[in-house]
C-alpha cells in the first residue's frame, strides 16, 4: 500500500502513489469488505426469503433462470479469461489487479449459480449449458482464443471493455427491476464492475496513447465482437419482459468509452 | 448524507491544486467540509471522497465531479478548478478538470 498521509484526500497523491494504492490487495480487501461483509453469500440472508421470491410466478422463475445461466457464461468466461491475463500481464501492478479480478468473477459466478439453485435448479451446471444464448457462447470462445494467443490488447478490450460495459448497464438495470435477493446479488456485482471496467479503459488508454496504429487494429476486433455481444445482451431485456422501446439505450456507456478510446471506425 | 451541497467551512488559498491567478482575480477557493454518505467501494479513508450519482434531482456542488469512466461523483474539501488533477479511486481513473463552453466543470480522461 501507498505510504500516504490519512489526512490529504486522494487527488493530492502522486500518480505512481494512486495507481500502487488502488492497485494494492489491501486496497481491493477493504473495498469489497465494504459492501460484502454482511451478505458472504451475496445476500442479506438473515432476512429470510423476502415476499417477492416466494410469491415469483412460475413463468417469471423460469425467466430469471434463463437470464442467470446466461450471466454464468459471462462470468465463467471472465474468469477463464482475466485468469489467463495474469501470465501476459505486463507489470506488477497489472498482475495483481487481475489476480483480484480473478477472485471477483469467481464470486460473481458462484452466487449467481446459488440463486440458480435456490430457484430449483438441481444441476446448474446443465441448466447453464442448455440455456446458453448462442452469441455470448461464440463471444466465450473468441476471448478464449486471443487470450490463447497471447494478444493482450485485444483481450483486455474485448473482456474488460466490451464484456463488462454490457454487463454492467444489464446488471444495473436489472438491479432495478429484480426480486430482492437477486437485487442484492447484483448491487455486490456492479460495485465490481467498476474496477473492472476503469483497469481495461485505462490500461488500454495509456498503451494506445504510444501506439496509434494499435487503434485499428482494435476497432477492427470491436467490429467483429460487439454483434455477439449487443445481441446476446438485447436478449436479457426481452427475458426481462421489456419491449423495444423502454429499453435503456444498452451501448451507450460503451460507445462513449471507445469514443474516448478513439476506436469508432 | 446524500445531497451534492457540503458545508462550506472556510475560504484558504488552495495548496497543492492549481494556483490561483498571478493577478489574483480569482477569489479565493471554497474549502468543503465532507461527510461520508454511505459509498462503501473504497476503503474507509477514501469513502468521504465519493458519492452515488442520484440521477434526475440531484446536483454537483463546486467541489464535486462526475467520473466519465465509472459515473461516481468525485468530491474534494476544495472547489474545482479547471486544470487540478482528480483521481476515481473507485475505477482507477486519472482526470483532469476542464471548464466546458457553457461554464459548467467536467472531469476529462488522461491515460
Amino acid at each position: 500500500m501507498a505510504d500516504v498521509d490519512h489526512d490529504e484526500e486522494p487527488h493530492l497523491l502522486e500518480e505512481d502513489q494512486f495507481l500502487q494504492e488502488v492497485h494494492s490487495f489491501s486496497f481491493w480487501f477493504e473495498a469489497i469488505e465494504g459492501y460484502l461483509e454482511d451478505r458472504p453469500r451475496g445476500y442479506v440472508e438473515t432476512l429470510g426469503e423476502p415476499t417477492d421470491s416466494k410469491t415469483m410466478s412460475d413463468a417469471d422463475r423460469d425467466q430469471l433462470i434463463t437470464t442467470l445461466c446466461n450471466y454464468c457464461v459471462g462470468e465463467s468466461t471472465a474468469l477463464e479469461a482475466s485468469s489467463g491475463l495474469v501470465r501476459m500481464a505486463p507489470n506488477n501492478h497489472s498482475r495483481i489487479f487481475l489476480a483480484t479480478q480473478v477472485a471477483d468473477e469467481a464470486r460473481h459466478l458462484e452466487v449467481f449459480l446459488r440463486r440458480l439453485e435456490m430457484l430449483g435448479v438441481t444441476n446448474p451446471e446443465a441448466e447453464v449449458e442448455a440455456r446458453a444464448a448462442s452469441g455470448l457462447v461464440e463471444f466465450r470462445k473468441r476471448l478464449l482464443d486471443l487470450v490463447d494467443q497471447g494478444d493482450w490488447e485485444a483481450a483486455v478490450f474485448a473482456q474488460n471493455v466490451l464484456l463488462e460495459s454490457m454487463e454492467d448497464t444489464v446488471f444495473k438495470f436489472h438491479e432495478s427491476v429484480a426480486d430482492t435477493i437477486t437485487q442484492q446479488m447484483l448491487e455486490g456485482v456492479v460495485a465490481d464492475e467498476r474496477r473492472h471496467l476503469g483497469f481495461g479503459e485505462n490500461d488500454l488508454g495509456r498503451r494506445l496513447a504510444h501506439d496509434p496504429d494499435g487503434r485499428s487494429r482494435l476497432a477492427a476486433i470491436r467490429a467483429d465482437l460487439d454483434p455477439l455481444v449487443l445481441a446476446s445482451f438485447d436478449s436479457v431485456y426481452r427475458e426481462l419482459g421489456l419491449s423495444r422501446e423502454d429499453q435503456p439505450q444498452l451501448g451507450k456507456e460503451y460507445l462513449a468509452t471507445v469514443e474516448r478510446l478513439g476506436l469508432t471506425t | 448524507m446524500n445531497g451534492p451541497v457540503d458545508a462550506a467551512i472556510d475560504e484558504v488559498p488552495p495548496s497543492s491544486f492549481q494556483p490561483e491567478s498571478a493577478d489574483g482575480d480569482e477569489p479565493p477557493r471554497q474549502r468543503f467540509e465532507l461527510e461520508d454518505t454511505g459509498f462503501k467501494e473504497v476503503p474507509k479513508r477514501w469513502r468521504k471522497f465519493y458519492r452515488i450519482w442520484q440521477g434526475e434531482g440531484d446536483s454537483l456542488g463546486p467541489n464535486e465531479v462526475i467520473c466519465p469512466v465509472c459515473k461516481v461523483v468525485i468530491r474534494s474539501h476544495r472547489e474545482f478548478r479547471p486544470g487540478d488533477r482528480v483521481y476515481c479511486m473507485p475505477c482507477m481513473s486519472r482526470m483532469v478538470v476542464v471548464r466546458r463552453p457553457d461554464g459548467s466543470l467536467e472531469a476529462e480522461v488522461t491515460y
